[in-house]
């Protein structure tokens, strides 16, 4: 009942016209739960005099339609850039022909299936009409980042496959003499990688636009710097991933972990710059729910703190401990280990944020209205 | 086709006559509203549309909300009681008095943001230019509830489908005026082709305005409401306040306008991302 004592606040300071909407309403539902009382947590409409209200907003009732979207697509988003990432990075480890950056490959092909096998699943069973998933393949809309999307996965998931076929077979682990091995091994692996490239960072990154093309404002106003930021802390993430994979596992050089440290630190520095960048654009209104509530505090402390600071000074420190101790290029595998969880752990924190944060806005007349006062 | 069909356009220098000469639609004229929600109730009746929860908002005799799933009809209700100061008014509005009321419903936009994010192809527009979703198609990936500008489309609790107005197809079909605009006493919904509809809103306003009603204007031409690439409103209304006040958006946006620039920021940042990470691996 926290919005029935704003409102009751809000009587007490209101103006003489005061006795606002929501406490009268109150007092009649009963038991009863309505959509629009469900709506706009923390939504400022409430408790104000009716002259106020009618200036501002419709009774504080949204005027968008926030997507029912929750648990599923924030897990999708996040494995998906995971996915798109790490598939990435292993192609392009593989093209710089530097043999100790087998490992790099071997891991982020494996990452990248692993964390791609669950994902049409959680799309799927996201769907109002779970049975009726495939009516996304009865067309393919450019226009959609959705319909886009969908493909993109499909034709991602043949070669992700493909890719972590290929590895596994001149890893052994089909066996050495086995037909599908033998074929496999005989395969291009390089070019495979680099055919998926272009699918891999569309997964990674296209996540930021299919939010920007719809009319939330906290998704939309800043519409350039979305998909960017969502590649970003995919690739952060895949990186992270992968050292992360590499640090507990034996015979890691310090060279290749420092490596992909220092790659990980750029990746979390683009992906700070972009978040403050959109937020310092997106301005005071149509950015307060990354400033107040639970969600504001879940991105201050969370996103910034824990999942990019944090991990940022750490990578930091060890780098420059290391430097100075082991005559260079090296890393402690603990502090490797340790960033990687904590970038791993902000990923996902980030896109819960920018989920949930977006649904606030949607909520907030305040924001559609400011959004939407044109010139 | 063009994009510079606007539905109604006042006076203003984008106003262009349909290009679509089939095009149907409403116009819907809140000065001659009188809340009785006859609409509401012949939409719900003739959709078979279930009820809405019963229940007192408190919001004037708004007891609907907003639009949505089971509602295509919703009248909402404003009652400037007072000024802004909280002093009651000293004069009353020529028309409406001091009511507001309008009878809002999917605006089957001429470039709708619900249509092109479908990425089912279920949303579709029909032989009148309206905006139909195709029930046996849609798989309620819930898409085209945030990429609707007025926020029209909801998912349906009961089965997971989206719903919105489908400006009554089954009765277009046989010759009927949808079921809104037959059971509206005063003629506020006006059901008709749009150039005829347009005009007919355009000499409205200016009638209104001669009598004293200064903020009369048309809403759902590409300056307002129909703007940002949305080429205009086939469901647009005469409204006498601010958009924001009877919650319509001023100037939306077709969401969908973004994502060519979306996707080559992103593409840019994907080269750049791409070259670091390979220089900054190779590198010895």
């Amino acid at each position: 009942m926290a919005w029935a004592r704003r409102a009751l606040a809000g009587a007490a300071s209101g103006g003489p016209a005061g006795g606002p909407a929501g406490s009268v309403g109150e007092g009649l539902s009963g038991g009863y739960q309505r959509r629009w009382e469900t709506r706009g947590e923390g939504r400022r409409g409430r408790g104000r005099s009716v002259a106020d209200q009618s200036r501002t907003s419709y009774y504080g009732i949204a005027p968008i339609h926030k997507p029912p979207w929750k648990w599923l697509v924030i897990t999708y988003f996040y494995l998906g850039g995971i996915a798109g990432g790490s598939y990435a990075l292993a192609s392009i480890a593989e093209l710089t022909r530097v043999p100790a950056y087998g490992s790099i490959t071997r891991a982020g092909r494996y990452i990248s299936l692993a964390a791609l096998a669950p994902t049409p699943l959680l799309l799927i069973l996201d769907l109002g009409r779970p049975q009726r998933f495939h009516h996304m393949l009865r067309v393919f809309k450019l226009r959609s980042p959705m319909s886009v999307g969908t493909w993109t996965l499909t034709i991602f998931g043949g070669l992700c496959s493909l890719s972590a076929l290929i590895q596994a077979a001149q890893d052994g682990v089909l066996g050495r003499r086995s037909g599908p091995a033998r074929l496999l091994v005989t395969l291009p692996s390089r070019w495979v990688g680099l055919l998926g490239i272009v699918p891999a960072f569309f997964l990674a990154g296209y996540t930021g636009v299919l939010l920007a093309a719809t009319a939330v404002p906290l998704w939309t106003k800043s519409y350039l710097l979305m998909g960017p930021l969502f590649l970003a802390s995919a690739l952060s993430n895949a990186t992270a991933a992968i050292a992360l994979a590499l640090a507990l596992a034996r015979g890691t050089s310090h060279r290749t972990l420092a490596r992909l440290e220092r790659l990980d630190s750029v990746f979390l520095l683009a992906e700070a710059g972009l978040l403050l960048a959109a937020r310092a654009h997106l301005g005071g209104v149509i950015a307060r729910p990354l400033r107040e509530g639970r969600v504001g505090g879940m991105h201050r402390f969370g996103v910034l703190g824990l999942g990019l600071g944090l991990p940022l000074a750490l990578q930091l420190v060890s780098q420059r401990y290391n430097r100075s101790q082991m005559g260079g290029g090296g890393t402690s595998r603990l502090a490797t280990a340790l960033a990687s969880l904590l970038v791993l752990g902000g990923g996902f924190l980030f896109r819960y944020v920018i989920v949930m944060a977006g649904r606030q806005s949607a909520d907030d007349p305040q924001a559609t209205f400011e959004l939407t006062k044109g010139s | 086709m063009t994009a510079t069909r606007g539905g109604a356009s006042p006076a203003g220098p984008k106003g262009q006559p349909a290009q679509r000469p089939g095009a149907l639609g409403f116009l819907t004229d809140t000065t001659l509203c009188i809340g009785c929600k006859a609409c509401e109730v012949a939409c719900k009746q003739w959709n078979g549309l279930p009820m809405d929860n019963i229940g007192w908002t408190g919001n004037s005799y708004d007891n609907t909300g907003d639009l949505g799933a089971t509602t295509w009809r919703h009248v909402t209700f404003v009652e400037r009681i007072a000024d802004q100061a909280g002093r009651r008014p000293a004069t009353l509005q020529p028309f409406q008095s001091n009511w507001l009321m309008m009878s809002d419903i999917c605006k089957h936009c001429a470039h709708a943001g619900c249509m092109e994010a479908c990425p089912t192809g279920a949303i579709v527009r029909t032989e009148f230019e309206s905006v139909v979703i195709q029930q046996d198609v849609c798989n309620g990936c819930g898409y085209c509830l945030p990429a609707c500008p007025f926020g029209v489309p909801e998912i349906s609790d009961t089965d997971g489908k989206a719903h919105k107005c489908t400006l009554c197809y089954d009765r277009l079909t046989d010759g009927l005026e949808p079921a809104c605009a037959k059971a509206c006493p005063t003629d506020s919904i006006q059901f008709g082709r749009i150039d005829d509809l347009g005009e007919r809103a355009t000499e409205r306003v200016a009638s209104l305005r001669e009598r004293g009603v200064e903020g009369a204007h048309v809403y759902g031409d590409q300056d307002v409401g129909g703007s940002g690439g949305i080429g205009g409103l086939n469901a647009f209304f005469v409204l006498t306040a601010p958009p924001e006040v009877y919650n319509l958006p001023r100037r939306p946006e077709l969401p969908q306008r973004k994502s060519v620039r979306g996707y080559l920021a992103t593409a840019g940042a994907a080269v750049i991302f791409g070259a670091a990470a390979f220089f900054s691996l190779r590198e010895r």
